[in-house]
């Protein structure tokens, strides 16, 4: 229990993919200018993530363990992933056209996001097992998902703000990106 | 040599990967299929639904599916630059000014029918697209207001004229108000406003007419309490702002329920057509077949007979 606990908190926090792993920072610069749509990407994200954590590892460990072939995970993982992605669009537009709506276009576009493939990579790294594998997924599309709302949250504040010139638009953003990136410097050697 | 079979193995695992998810794809694909809207409904949507066949084609639709084949999209002058840049926006498109060879925007009109002079002729009845004329025929028509979509399509059979387009009676959208200093984002009216919306940046997005995004700034939940215009060190009458927003938005869900009214109508319309025509197609064969069985059988007799009959009144004349 403790186990997947410092799991979640590693991964929310201590080893923030976006902030302390520089991963999957296209959507994260991308689509935090609103609110609205960084929590929808962020849900998109954490159902996908975790998802597609698990699927990886039973491809893994069922599929190319036995075979020999884990020199093919890379490309396996993205096949997966893309499965995964697409599957999952289909599903929504059937099941729920209100929440497709909302998530629409950044369903697909978690695709690309190379977050997810990370986790599928670092969960055959760190050697985990199924369970923790969920979790560690969980953990990283949750953290991944706070620092993109609270980044939503200052870009929206900043627009508002009177910024000099030569900072105004994607310089303010990287420069509060950075500060947000040291803050979470912070959490380092929490867990191990 | 020695390479091949070292290289089937990854080759047929990834195969068989592809393989398996692939199906898996096309089973939920095929599970959970969802008809799509079809773009030449989205199009037509779009349109103003007035049917006033401007375009060069008999209705919205058809000219909606022209637009889906290929047409240009500036050639409807009921919808105007507003049309054009929805359609432009839906199919990404270059947005283009009006073809002013279909005629130009005008304010909405609808058909007026002198009802002293009228008739009675019925023509106009037929002309109608969205059958919004009342009458019979020798008796007085009249248009019914609300359905009329102002197409003018109706002016040119009438005989005698007695058709008008006047101007629909709308609200004037209120003029900007008086020159103001700009805003500076000092933030007092964001204190002052008790349904916690934040003025400034709604006044910003009416003052650009961006009507969706005053939209989601909640502009509805604005009490017009003019709390925010008192405390502005700029003087903007920030309520008066938001009121023409309003007023705007109002007209268009007006529209948007007119448009959609106006093809329904539309469409029964051409479902009636087709109707009738059917229907008078089977009388006609009807007709067409017993006038056959009739002549085939009696014609001679009865010619015969009329034949007779005359012969007789002839020889009856001369005798008194």
């Amino acid at each position: 229990m403790t186990d997947i606990f410092l799991i979640l908190v590693g991964a929310i926090l201590v080893n923030n993919f976006v902030l302390t792993q520089f991963l999957g920072l296209c959507p994260f610069m991308g689509v935090s200018g609103k609110v609205e749509t960084a929590v929808g990407m962020s849900a998109a994200t954490i159902f996908v993530l975790t998802l597609a954590s698990a699927c990886s590892y039973i491809v893994y460990h069922y599929l190319l363990l036995p075979l020999g072939l884990e020199y093919l995970r890379t490309i396996s993982f993205i096949v997966v992933i893309a499965a995964v992605v697409s599957a999952t669009e289909m599903i929504m537009q059937f099941t729920s056209p209100f929440l497709y709506r909302i998530l629409g276009i950044f369903l697909p576009l978690i695709t690309s996001n190379c977050a997810v493939l990370g986790v599928a990579l670092l969960n055959i790294n760190q050697s985990h097992t199924f369970i923790e594998s969920v979790f560690y997924g969980l953990g990283a599309a949750v953290g991944f998902s706070l620092v993109l709302v609270l980044f939503s949250a200052m870009r929206e504040k900043l627009d508002q703000c009177d910024i000099p010139e030569p900072f105004q638009g994607p310089a303010i953003a990287m420069i509060t990106a950075g500060l947000m990136s040291l803050t979470f410097m912070g959490f380092t050697g929490m867990v191990q | 040599m020695t390479a091949l079979p070292a290289l089937l193995n990854p080759i047929l695992t990834l195969l068989g990967l592809g393989l398996g998810i692939g199906s898996v794809l096309g089973f939920i694909a095929k599970r959970f299929q969802l008809e799509s809207d079809p773009i030449v409904n989205r199009i037509n949507n779009l349109l103003p639904q007035t049917q006033c066949g401007h375009c060069g084609y008999p209705g919205c639709k058809p000219y909606a599916q022209a637009i889906a084949e290929g047409e240009a999209i500036n050639k409807c002058p009921p919808g105007g630059a507003g049309t054009i840049r929805k359609l432009a926006n839906l199919l990404n498109l270059e947005e283009l000014p009006l073809d002013a060879t279909h005629g130009v925007e005008e304010v909405p009109k609808v058909a007026r029918i002198r009802e002293a002079e009228c008739i009675g002729c019925a023509l106009c009845i037929p002309a109608c697209p969205v059958d919004a004329i009342l009458g019979a025929p020798k008796f007085m028509h009249t248009v019914i207001e609300s359905e009329c979509t102002g197409c003018d399509l109706c002016v040119e059979p009438c005989p005698v004229d007695c058709i008008d387009m006047v101007e629909l009676h709308t609200q004037a959208i209120a003029a900007k108000q008086q020159d103001h200093l700009p805003c500076i984002n000092c933030g007092l009216c964001i204190d002052e406003c008790p349904v916690e919306i934040l003025p400034h940046t709604l006044y910003r997005a009416c003052d650009d007419e961006n009507l969706e995004l005053a939209e989601s700034l909640k502009l509805q939940y604005c009490i017009e309490c003019r709390k925010c215009d008192n405390v502005c060190p700029s003087g903007i009458p920030l309520v008066g702002y938001y009121q023409a927003a309003k007023e705007k938005l109002q007209l268009e869900t007006m529209e948007k329920i007119k448009a959609n009214n106006a093809k329904k109508r539309f469409e029964c319309h051409l479902e009636r057509q087709e109707r009738v025509k059917v229907e008078e197609e089977v009388l006609r064969e009807k007709r067409a077949k017993l006038a056959q069985q009739n002549k085939s059988k009696t014609s001679n007799q009865n010619i015969q007979a009329a034949l007779e009959r005359v012969r007789a009144r002839k020889n009856e004349k001369p005798s008194p």
